[in-house]
């Protein structure tokens, strides 16, 4: 009992360290961030102007002006950190809203389709690694190993338009797009079932290299467990090949594929921009790619500050499900 | 999916239908249109406000002219009809312009329309917020209201272009009393924008949709048909198609999906694509040069150039023939006008390979041993894959001729800063629109006063040449339709000759439609307008 506090005392301590040294880490992130994106040529004014294809003198200069974009850079750096200490986010050149509130609207889209491509990726690739290792050698391991193979090299984007075109196209089963039967006005559970309808081929497109990932590493990490002395006393022992298999080999054989898919967490979310972008789900990854585009520096950066934090916290998270899983792993 | 889809559509249909009859709003047709449903259109990008007053992006216009009503409408051939006003006079020396107002008009919010939204929204919105505010608005010192129906326009000068610029498009009509004494570019209504149109705002999903919904107290009886109207936007190209392939979205505006698309979806039976609508765009791609520093700062190697082309090798199998080949900086949309002319040099001669060689070597551009004469870049400017597809070509063409070309793409951002800012360019594709009249669209590009350091869209090339200058100023100011026209002419023939531009072709921009989208075009205009006379037959 003493050593379960103890324990839990000790997981919150490591994490409100973890906590504060995310912060220099932040700094450092909002620093490079704004000097780098400042160097891309053209600016929020040029764009919008670009884009109405006409526009006046006073009209560009009332842009700039506005946006405050006259100002020397390290004028405009110093208000942004000041601004951001405060979290205060600023407006977004471009929808003339705060990018906090444009944040925030779409985090819940990219959460939902990461959590649920996560899911799928970690709950099937554990499933099938480990079915392919118990099989090893037989015809169900090489088929699963070709999947895996087939689901590594496949580009996201070839993956979601092929999806696209069998599911929405020839068999008419699910929506080209969107995250909502377009102009819905359902409420409650219909609106889940629309919701999850939609869900269903962007997350299967953004799971799908990951699932191959944790196929793979599943299959290696559990026949390296599997080979073990450890197993082998075990069984010597009188445990039936059921018990050596999940009691013992798969508790150790999932910790690689809980710290890989935790270091997978920063890199989904690039995959999410591209995802998001073929199946027009409103989340974080399009409105990125948008605001990148727009030169609406204000709203990406929020955007990647917002992901850094996201990052760093899953990390965090996964630090601590690994001390569980493993009571080994000291957390210091 | 489908199933539910079209239930639910149909009951939309249903209900829309009875609430018609209950209302009694139905003057009753006795032709064929049906009213009610549901028009999805996939646009790209999405607008960043959907107020067109203050931004005159393609897509901000597409929302915009379903909200608001603008003085006037334009036919087909660009020739002004009554929309907010009833009649318009010109006085005889074309310094005052006065229009009669409609009575029966309320905003959506409920309050009456009068005069007084009109002198406010010209004078203190359009004229100094709108990006082409300036250009269409410039003349005009002072407005009138004699009484709550009649508007006076005192001009400083004659200014028959102003005439083509009352449309919902490019002078949306916006409420007085929700704008006046506020910070205009900030006011929340711009977001939820009331106007008097046929279709009020909704909702708006960002990085979703916008919905829009049937104003049941619309002044033209028994209009629009349609129950509602939402944008979707969609980031991919691809998926733009398929969503209209599956029949989720019914239209798609030029430009959002690929003209293969639109040509492999009409083949399939699937869209039709109803010439017309882009007739108040008057839009034209062309090659702009850099004409002060060399190479390009001679006319024979603009015109050589010129020569190299294939027009009609890029309209057809590039733009899958949405287009027709330019012959100068005049669309021949303004043919109506009698302000076209195609007396001009022709460049799509059968020896023109050997006139662009000649005036190569007239420049003292001759033939390097490789057979190359002279290095040149060309920036593409990234309005759709298409461009992209046609600077391939351009290099290709001009290589028969010994250019060699280097190819740049870069972003919105990179290329205006390239081509307005630092001039650092050669040769820079793009399409660029006309607008409802020469003077509005067409002259910026050519002015030496329009030379504006900065500012897109304006004289890239930096071509200045005072005999056009005055030209313009003459046109500008003309009242004799006639007279006009002849200046328009010798415009079209005294730029050909100089050839700061490659005027490439007219783009048809034209949307696509899934067959049961009917009446898509109104006039000049097709997604651009209020699309009160579009109807569903499902």
């Amino acid at each position: 009992m003493i050593l379960v506090r103890g324990r839990g005392r000790q997981r919150l301590r490591y994490a409100v360290r973890r906590f504060l040294q995310a912060i220099p880490i932040l700094v450092a992130i909002v620093t490079c961030n704004f000097f780098l994106l400042h160097l891309a040529p053209g600016d929020a004014a040029s764009v919008l102007a670009g884009e109405s294809g006409s526009a006046s003198e006073e009209y560009v200069a009332q842009l700039r002006h506005d946006f405050g974009l006259e100002k020397p850079l390290v004028l405009q750096y110093v208000d942004y950190v000041a601004n951001v200490a405060t979290l205060n986010f600023g407006h977004s050149f471009r929808y003339n809203r705060s990018n906090l509130g444009l944040i925030v609207e779409r985090l819940g889209a990219t959460l939902l389709l990461m959590v649920t491509s996560f899911t799928i990726a970690i709950s099937f690739g554990i499933l099938l690694g480990a079915w392919a290792a118990t099989h090893k050698g037989k015809a169900l391991d090489r088929g699963i190993r070709i999947l895996a193979v087939v689901a590594y090299a496949a580009p996201v984007f070839w993956v979601a338009l092929m999806l696209i075109m069998v599911f929405a196209l020839q068999l008419g089963i699910l929506p080209t797009s969107g995250m909502h039967r377009i102009g819905s006005r359902s409420s409650g559970l219909a609106t889940v079932l629309d919701v999850a309808q939609h869900l269903i081929l962007p997350s299967l497109s953004l799971s799908f290299f990951y699932l191959a990932v944790y196929t793979r590493l599943m299959r290696a990490a559990l026949l390296d467990q599997l080979g073990m002395n450890y197993t082998i006393v075990a069984e010597a022992k009188g445990a039936s090949p059921r018990q050596v298999l999940w009691r013992h080999a798969f508790r150790n054989a999932i910790i690689p594929v809980v710290t890989l898919a935790g270091l997978h967490i920063g890199s989904m979310l690039g995959g999410s921009v591209i995802v998001e972008s073929v199946f027009g789900w409103p989340g974080l990854g399009l409105l990125a790619y948008q605001a990148l585009f727009a030169r609406d520096l204000n709203l990406l950066l929020g955007i990647l500050i917002f992901s850094s934090v996201l990052v760093v916290a899953m990390n965090l998270l996964v630090d601590v499900v690994n001390s569980f899983v493993d009571p080994r792993i000291q957390l210091k | 999916m489908t199933t539910i889809y079209r239930r639910s559509l149909a009951a939309c249909l249903m209900v829309a239908t009875a609430a018609l009859t209950l209302l009694g709003a139905v003057a009753a047709p006795a032709w064929a249109q049906k009213p009610g449903g549901t028009l999805v259109i996939v646009s790209t990008p999405e607008p960043t406000t959907i107020t067109n007053a203050f931004n005159s992006a393609t897509t901000a216009g597409e929302v915009g002219t379903k909200i608001y009503d603008g003085l006037l409408e334009y036919d087909a051939n660009l020739n002004p009809k009554p929309s907010l006003a009833t009649e318009w006079s010109v006085s005889a020396d074309g310094k005052d312009v006065t229009f009669k107002l409609r009575h029966d008009v309320k905003w959506h919010d409920g309050h009456p329309f009068t005069s007084a939204d009109v002198a406010f929204s010209i004078l203190e919105v359009l004229k100094p917020n709108h990006p082409r505010g300036p250009g269409n608005f410039g003349p005009v010192q002072s407005i009138d209201t004699p009484d709550d129906y009649t508007v006076v326009l005192h001009l400083q000068n004659a200014y028959p272009p102003m005439m083509r610029a009352f449309s919902s498009l490019d002078a949306p009509i916006l409420p007085k009393h929700l704008y006046a004494g506020t910070n205009l570019r900030n006011n929340a209504n711009n977001n939820k924008p009331v106007g008097t149109g046929p279709f009020m705002f909704k909702d708006w999903q960002r990085g979703d949709s916008i919905v829009l919904e049937r104003n049941p107290n619309y002044w033209r009886p028994g209009r629009p048909y349609l129950d509602r109207i939402i944008f979707r936007f969609i980031n991919d190209p691809a998926t733009r198609a398929a969503a209209l392939e599956s029949g989720e979205a019914q239209v798609a505006s030029f430009g959002s999906i690929a003209t293969s698309e639109m040509r492999r979806l009409e083949k399939a039976g699937v869209v039709t694509i109803p010439l017309g609508g882009f007739q108040a765009l008057a839009p034209v791609a062309m090659i702009t040069f850099n004409t002060v520093d060399p190479p390009f700062n001679d006319k024979r190697v603009r015109q050589a150039v010129a020569y190299a082309i294939d027009r009609k090798f890029i309209i057809d199998k590039i733009f899958f023939g949405f287009g027709q080949p330019a012959t100068g900086p005049i669309s021949s949309v303004f043919k109506g006008q009698g302000l076209f002319t195609d007396q001009v040099i022709h460049f799509d001669v059968p020896d023109r390979l050997k006139r662009a060689t000649d005036l190569l070597d007239a420049a003292g551009f001759k033939p390097k041993p490789d057979g190359t004469r002279l290095d040149v870049t060309l920036d593409i400017g990234p309005i759709g894959d298409e461009y992209r597809r046609m600077g391939e070509y351009i290099k290709q063409a001009l290589k028969q001729v010994g250019f060699n070309v280097s190819l740049r793409n870069e972003d919105m951002a990179g290329f205006t800063r390239r081509t307005s800012q630092t001039y650092d360019f050669q040769m820079a594709t793009a399409a660029w629109v006309g607008m409802g009249d020469p003077t509005l669209g067409v002259q910026r590009q050519y002015v030496t006063s329009n030379i504006k350091k900065g500012v897109p869209f304006t004289n890239l090339g930096r071509y200045s040449n005072p005999e056009i200058d005055a030209l313009w100023a003459k046109f500008a100011i003309e009242l004799d339709p006639k007279k006009r026209a002849e200046d328009a002419h010798q415009l079209q023939q005294k730029l050909v000759d100089d050839s700061p531009m490659v005027w490439l072709f007219e783009l048809q921009q034209v949307a696509t439609a899934r067959k049961e989208v009917k009446n898509l075009i109104n006039g000049a205009f097709s997604v651009q307008g209020g699309m009160y006379e579009t109807w569903l037959d499902r």
